[in-house]
């Protein structure tokens, strides 16, 4: 087979990977440092992307309709966190599934009221629209792009929660509310930040995955389910895992696209029966919460 | 975990109340706007809810792969009668089988989590069978078309065969196939193995401490909803005539937990009652031109509402209300 085309989808296995990265660790960061799933976590991404998509047709500008993208998804989080969320922290993990769930079909139904169902194309953005000479590889620039994106907000993240006082504070919140609040610290606002940062980090993945994609209300699900695949290939909770099992997922979706179209899908679930098998608590897992 | 109402009533008196409703439910739903057709619909749905209810109201197992059952029984038994076994009934063991084996072995994978993890898995499984009905079998499921034209039930009895032409014929032959499961259904929550499933709802640890195989438990319920869940599709393919890839979805998952848990989780009937809201209220609000868009935001609040404030269900608030207001009448 040419060496070019494996060569190419390589580098999309890459840009997938990076948007699922993203997405899971939004997933993983919630669960891990909150012990709560959200399942909301799909449509919050489409909100995203329909936040974006909304500014970016009044403004033209990509930069801004990203902006916007976080600004949505992070308002959404603190709204449900406040309203809902924050009631079942003490609930059963059935329970908090359900409620993000019924949350998840809330908010698609609402971006469908508002903008139909229809599918929205959301252009690339005018600094990503070359395509660029990789090692003898043409490759659009943007997905590139793309990656630089991602790579960026994955380190600022990890700063933010495993070198900054603000991540001392939120990682010792979870480990001890009582001591913490003791000393002085509103617990409660902590985990409202988490819970939202959680949830800019998908509205960020839509709008970035959206010139790839295309816009419409159901563009969450299979990402949802994606990500699912991803922590639990990489491991739940582990901020390391969410990274390293969103490249494992990109590669076997693009590579078997190109040898096995049919199966593209498919591999990837398989390949989360096979890890759960030898592996079950996922490549970088941890017991309990990380 | 919240304490369910498990308790039943007496089997006779559920038996008549049960075959009293369904011969007068189509009448009673033409009353407000619907018909036999809708009817068939909500009985499938309840039937489908009753595996759900099974392993969620009396096991505490979140599954979010139901669809896969469903979809498997649908389609293995569409296939069948559309090919080569024109018997309704044996079209329909098959497909119930198909769906029973897959859910023993998606069970045997999931089941080793809980919680969390188990909702994930069964999540990501259903998915698995979405893909695979739509590329790599497609072939044999139609793909992105599915199946056309699943001849409506006919049923071999050995000395006659009944052709279900009419809708009123395929109601009554649906409304005995969920009455019968009903009853079995029912049968499986008194006996011995459902009050060790109860024990496992309440405590795992403890169940477990007690000697009891609980992941063997638990298998044995799963694999009893997949069937469930196999018939519901079996019978909903014959039913509609057609069957397309969508009845894999994450959206059938959702949609049919949501109806067991808008009814009332562990309480058997919860899922006839969740399946009649869920239903009638799409089909009544479709012909209420403005609205007819936001059924499912609708809903979808009324969940939210529900899992907050009223975490039993319909049914599960109405039994607590008749039991608290006949123990206030008996302090009197």
């Amino acid at each position: 087979m040419d060496f070019h085309l494996i060569a190419a989808q390589l580098l999309n296995g890459v840009a997938l990977g990076a948007i699922l990265a993203l997405v899971a660790l939004g997933l993983t960061i919630v669960f891990g440092l909150l012990g709560f799933v959200n399942f909301a976590h799909g449509a919050i991404f489409t909100c995203g992307a329909y936040g974006g998509w909304v500014v970016y047709t009044k403004t033209g500008s990509f930069v801004i309709a990203i902006a916007a993208a976080l600004a949505t998804a992070f308002v959404i989080g603190v709204v449900i966190e406040r309203l809902l969320i924050r009631m079942f922290y003490n609930r059963p993990p059935e329970d908090q599934i359900l409620v993000t769930f019924g949350l998840a079909i809330v908010l698609v139904e609402l971006v469908r009221a508002l903008f139909t169902g229809q599918t929205q194309l959301l252009p690339t953005p005018s600094w990503g629209q070359g395509i660029v000479n990789v090692g003898g590889i043409f490759y659009p620039q943007y997905r590139l792009e793309v990656v630089g994106i991602v790579a960026v907000t994955l380190a600022a993240i990890y700063i933010i929660i495993y070198r900054t006082k603000i991540g001392l504070i939120v990682r010792a919140g979870i480990d001890d509310p009582l001591v913490v609040n003791l000393l002085g610290i509103d617990v409660k606002r902590t985990f409202l930040l988490v819970f939202a940062m959680g949830a800019a980090l998908a509205g960020l993945a839509g709008i970035i995955d959206s010139p790839m994609l295309a816009v419409n209300p159901d563009m969450g699900t299979e990402v949802l389910a994606q990500s699912f695949v991803v922590i639990v290939i990489g491991g739940v909770g582990s901020f390391g895992g969410a990274i390293v099992g969103g490249l494992i997922a990109g590669e076997l979706v693009s590579l078997t696209t190109l040898f096995a179209p049919d199966y593209s899908q498919v591999f990837l679930y398989v390949a989360m029966a096979l890890v759960l098998i030898l592996r079950p608590k996922g490549l970088f897992g941890v017991e309990g919460r990380a | 975990m919240i304490a369910r109402p498990w308790r039943l009533a007496h089997p006779r008196t559920a038996f008549i109340a049960m075959a009293i409703f369904l011969a007068v439910f189509p009448p009673l739903l033409t009353l407000i706007g619907g018909d036999v057709t809708l009817a068939s619909r909500i009985v499938i749905l309840a039937l489908f809810g009753l595996g759900v209810d099974l392993i969620f109201g009396f096991t505490g197992l979140l599954s979010f792969g139901q669809a896969a059952f469903f979809g498997t029984g649908g389609f293995v038994a569409g296939y069948l009668l559309l090919h080569s076994v024109p018997n309704t009934l044996a079209a329909l063991a098959v497909g119930t089988l198909a769906a029973a084996l897959c859910g023993a072995v998606i069970g045997a994978l999931s089941l080793r989590q809980v919680g969390v993890y188990f909702a994930m898995l069964t999540l990501a499984f259903g998915e698995l069978f979405y893909f695979l009905d739509n590329s790599p079998l497609r072939g044999v499921t139609g793909g992105e078309g599915g199946l056309t034209d699943i001849p409506r039930p006919s049923l071999w009895l050995g000395f006659t065969t009944i052709d279900c032409a009419s809708t009123t014929a395929t109601y009554t032959f649906i409304a005995v196939t969920y009455f019968l499961a009903y009853l079995l259904m029912r049968r499986i929550i008194a006996s011995p193995f459902g009050r060790i499933l109860r024990a496992i709802l309440e405590n795992p640890e403890r169940a477990a401490a007690s000697g009891h195989a609980t992941l063997r438990y638990k298998l044995i319920a799963f694999t009893i909803a997949a069937a469930y869940a196999g018939l519901a599709g079996g019978l909903f393919g014959s039913f509609q005539g057609s069957l397309s890839p969508d009845v894999f979805s994450l959206d059938i998952s959702g949609e049919i937990i949501v109806v067991t848990v808008i009814g009332g989780a562990g309480t058997l009937i919860g899922p006839l009652v969740g399946s009649f809201v869920w239903v009638y209220l799409q089909h009544a609000l479709q012909t209420v031109g403005p609205i007819a868009g936001i059924w499912k935001l609708l809903l979808g609040v009324i969940f939210v509402l529900l899992i907050t404030g009223f975490r039993r269900g319909i049914v599960g608030g109405f039994t607590a209300l008749l039991r608290s207001r006949r123990k206030r009448a008996a302090q009197a």
